[in-house]
């Protein structure tokens, strides 16, 4: 019954974007078509796909193959319903969901001010609708029956709903890793509308190309799209760092991983696609490169997908086993070839540049952002792709180290975390002499002398100390600007400095948004560097009653504990945390079980101050003794509070762009 | 016209300079991995001392712990290869289970200091033995 629904719900999708594709051209070609009737039918099947999927989930029916394969009657809340999107086939129908939303928010917009940039940015996110809710049907069904049942599980499916049924009592659950922390069940999500928001831009790109309008128009109506895409893929990306610290038990928080790197280049790529925009529209300049940027963007987010969920990253040969993997390569390979194609044929209409007037110069220090964004995201495409390339051409199979990112990412940042201190203080077209020494004086020494404090009380290591001095020059630049501003205005005004300063934000709430994002940036530099360069470790074995010192704690083992949730065996260590003679916590590093696994799912036990974290993380139990491994990250919360900042920067400048938009809407209306 | 070639020749420095950072640096931090049958046939390629890493089964009733070391054998149905573990061992090493290992030859076994277990992305049993008793 609810394979039949969510099928019915996947076939009305396709209807409603192929059927988008057509209206779309016709309307982008002069024609007249409704557009919101089949974006409404989009939403609608993938609403009904997703709910039949959830509704499967809370009441345990394990005739879908999926919920046979992935789900477990003991899965508990939350993590049923994020069961949905714990393995491929389920995921799609997230990622068909929330494109749907996409399309459906930008026909909503076409039927209020009709025109054919957007009718042909509608036909091209239908043809994108047409792929993703193709593949649900074909390579990807999460809508199986389950034919063949196991005891636990399901060996054989048919993608026929009146296919005659064979019904597991029982499903072995989701992957462990993801049932083992909340975080799983918003994290994809969040991760989800990143990726698929940038499906917006590039479908604008793309209409805009195809239509022969390279003007800004397109980067303008694609503006806000763009911003929620970077936002999410901000928060996502942290969050997923605050997961992998909180679950993966190694005390890191990022690790080069391709899983990672997938969610790190579309954003590379965003941003510099968020900062070069500005430039077109403010100079018109940088036409050509949006394009490219936009395009690659969107690419990589498909190449992310293909990385991460087509099973190519353990090897190469495990891509022949599904047809998810020639299905998205194959999607890749069209968008990139097709692309490229329209955007030669059109590029004699792109403008050429007007000249750069002064390297020194707002739109100079986008030039400088853009090209180490660019040079950030290659290397990371390198290297991620790099032994795919080699194993299928050479069958050689090799790895990547973090070294090899490490030390081509930490100079790029350095010198971006600079680029950051100077672009905002910078006057578009160019400084006049000593404008950038009077308005950098003050953020310059400020670094300078917490650079020093940092050397004589903290630490000499360099990158440490580089780190707190380049963050303070960014986070100095933007308060001195700010104050400057400020004080100008209070003194023509002569209203306390308070008010003026509100009126100065107000007045463009965009660009100190983004000066927020910068802060963040500069927040999660110095985390990094100071988590990364002055960690504390040891491992030690304790049996019950044993104590061991570390880090100005006092660690007392208590007792092991043992005790049955209906999902997993949990097994852990009580261990009391002693500051001198006071218990100020007890910590209970764990074992997790789960199901019929014989690999414990190693969860660690975190203290978090303000200094740096406790972090305990159980290796072995026996009957006598623990193996525990100690250590602390100091200052790692700076890297989550600075990350959240950067993407709460993204989502304030969205609101402020709606509020102006609301502004505008009132004076006309006075007007008329 | 100097200015244009002045710009010019500094992006085609600058992507000189990234792409020869990348190429070395790339060079520099490769890992290899091997299977027992590749890792043997392969000896004279990785002299005793040049890192690679391992991947197969440990073998099934080869497994001895003892003070500082962890000894057992790894398969990949082909060729079978001794391992002397020399960091103790987690809690996820198991018979029977695959495993990756970072280390390299020492005569004739493998000499590993860095233990991943390989995670089945779909978390299949790889068998029902029982390898983490009830404690």
């Amino acid at each position: 019954m609810l394979a039949l629904l969510g099928s019915a719900g996947v076939v009305a999708a396709i209807i409603g974007s192929v059927l988008l594709v057509i209206r779309g051209i016709r309307s982008a070609r002069g024609g007249t078509a409704d557009l919101v009737t089949p974006s409404k039918l989009i939403l609608a099947g993938a609403v009904i796909a997703m709910a039949a999927m959830q509704i499967a989930l809370l009441t345990d029916d394990f005739s879908l193959a999926y919920l046979a394969n992935q789900h477990s009657t003991t899965t508990p809340f939350p993590f049923d319903v994020a069961t949905a999107w714990a393995a491929l086939e389920g995921s799609i129908v997230l990622w068909g969901l929330i494109l749907a939303v996409f399309i459906w928010a930008v026909a909503a917009r076409h039927r209020k001010a009709p025109d054919q940039l957007e009718a042909a940015a509608l036909a091209v996110m239908g043809g994108v609708a047409v792929f993703f809710f193709g593949l649900m049907i074909t390579v990807a069904n999460p809508f199986e029956v389950c034919v063949d049942a196991l005891a636990t599980g399901c060996a054989g499916s048919s993608p026929w709903p009146f296919a005659t049924v064979d019904v597991p009592a029982d499903g072995p659950g989701p992957n462990p890793l993801l049932q083992n922390h909340y975080m799983m069940a918003i994290h994809p999500p969040i991760l989800y509308i990143g990726y698929v928001g940038l499906t917006v831009p590039f479908a604008y790109a793309i209409g805009a190309l195809a239509l022969a309008v390279p003007g800004p128009e397109w980067l303008r109506r694609s503006h806000r799209s763009t911003l929620v895409a970077w936002s999410f893929l901000a928060l996502g990306i942290v969050l997923g760092g605050w997961w992998a610290y909180e679950v993966l038990s190694w005390g890191g928080y990022w690790a080069w991983d391709p899983v990672e790197n997938a969610s790190l280049m579309p954003w590379l790529v965003a941003t510099a696609f968020l900062h070069s925009g500005l430039v077109q529209q403010r100079r018109g300049m940088l036409q050509a490169w949006n394009f490219i940027l936009v395009i690659s963007a969107f690419s990589l987010t498909i190449l992310g997908t293909f990385l991460t969920r087509s099973g190519t990253i353990n090897s190469v040969h495990s891509f022949t086993q599904s047809a998810i993997g020639p299905a998205l390569l194959g999607f890749l390979v069209l968008v990139l070839v097709g692309s490229f194609t329209l955007f030669s044929m059109r590029s004699h209409l792109v403008a050429t540049s007007p000249r750069l007037e002064s390297f020194v110069s707002r739109e100079g220090g986008f030039l400088v952002n853009n090209l180490l964004l660019a040079v950030f995201a290659f290397i990371v495409l390198i290297g991620t792709t790099y032994p795919l390339l080699l194993e299928a051409f050479s069958g050689t199979r090799v790895g990547v180290g973090e070294p090899f990112f490490n030390r081509l990412a930490v100079p790029l940042s350095f010198l971006l975390l600079l680029t950051m201190g100077f672009g905002p203080v910078t006057p578009w077209r160019g400084a006049a002499p000593g404008l950038l020494w009077r308005r950098l004086r003050a953020p310059t020494l400020i670094a300078l002398s917490l650079g020093i404090v940092t050397v004589l009380g903290v630490t000499r290591l360099g990158w440490v100390v580089l780190a707190v001095v380049l963050g303070t020059f960014v986070a100095g630049a933007i308060v001195g600007l700010l104050v400057e501003q400020t004080r100008i205005r209070a003194e023509k005004t002569g209203r306390p400095l308070l008010a003026e300063a509100r009126t100065v934000i107000g007045n463009d709430k965009s660009f100190w948004a983004g000066q927020l994002s910068h802060l963040g940036v500069a927040l999660v530099a110095v985390g990094m560097a100071f988590a990364a360069n002055l960690p504390l470790n040891a491992q030690v074995v304790l049996a019950p009653g044993d104590s061991v010192d570390f880090a100005g704690y006092g660690l007392v083992y208590d007792a092991p504990f043992r005790r049955s949730e209906p999902n997993r065996v949990v097994q852990g260590a009580r261990i009391d945390v002693y500051q001198g003679d006071r218990r100020i916590t007890t910590l209970e590093p764990r074992l997790n079980l789960y199901g019929s696994n014989p690999s414990p799912i190693v969860t660690p036990a975190v203290m978090r101050r303000a200094g740096g974290d406790l972090y305990l993380t159980l290796r072995r139990t026996d009957s006598e003794t623990i193996e525990l491994d100690l250590d602390t990250s100091p200052m790692v919360w700076l890297i989550w509070l600075g990350g959240l900042t950067a993407a709460a920067g993204g989502f304030w400048s969205l609101a402020a762009r709606k509020a102006d938009r609301a502004v505008t809407q009132e004076v006309v209306t006075t007007d008329v | 016209v100097a200015h244009r070639r002045f710009v010019l020749l500094g992006i085609a420095g600058v992507i000189a300079l990234v792409v020869g950072l990348t190429v070395t640096s790339l060079g520099e931090n490769l890992t290899y991995y091997l299977y027992p049958t590749e890792a043997v046939a392969q000896r004279a390629d990785f002299p005793d001392g040049e890192r690679f890493r391992l991947a197969g089964t440990v073998v099934g009733g080869t497994m001895v712990q003892t003070d500082d070391e962890v000894i057992f054998d790894v398969t990949d149905g082909g060729a079978t290869i001794g391992v002397v573990l020399t960091e103790p061992a987690p809690s996820l090493l198991a018979e029977e289970v695959p495993v990756l290992l970072e280390g390299a030859w020492s005569a004739d076994h493998f000499v590993a200091d860095d233990v991943l277990i390989r995670h089945d992305e779909n978390y299949e049993v790889p068998d029902e033995g029982g390898a983490y008793p009830d404690q």
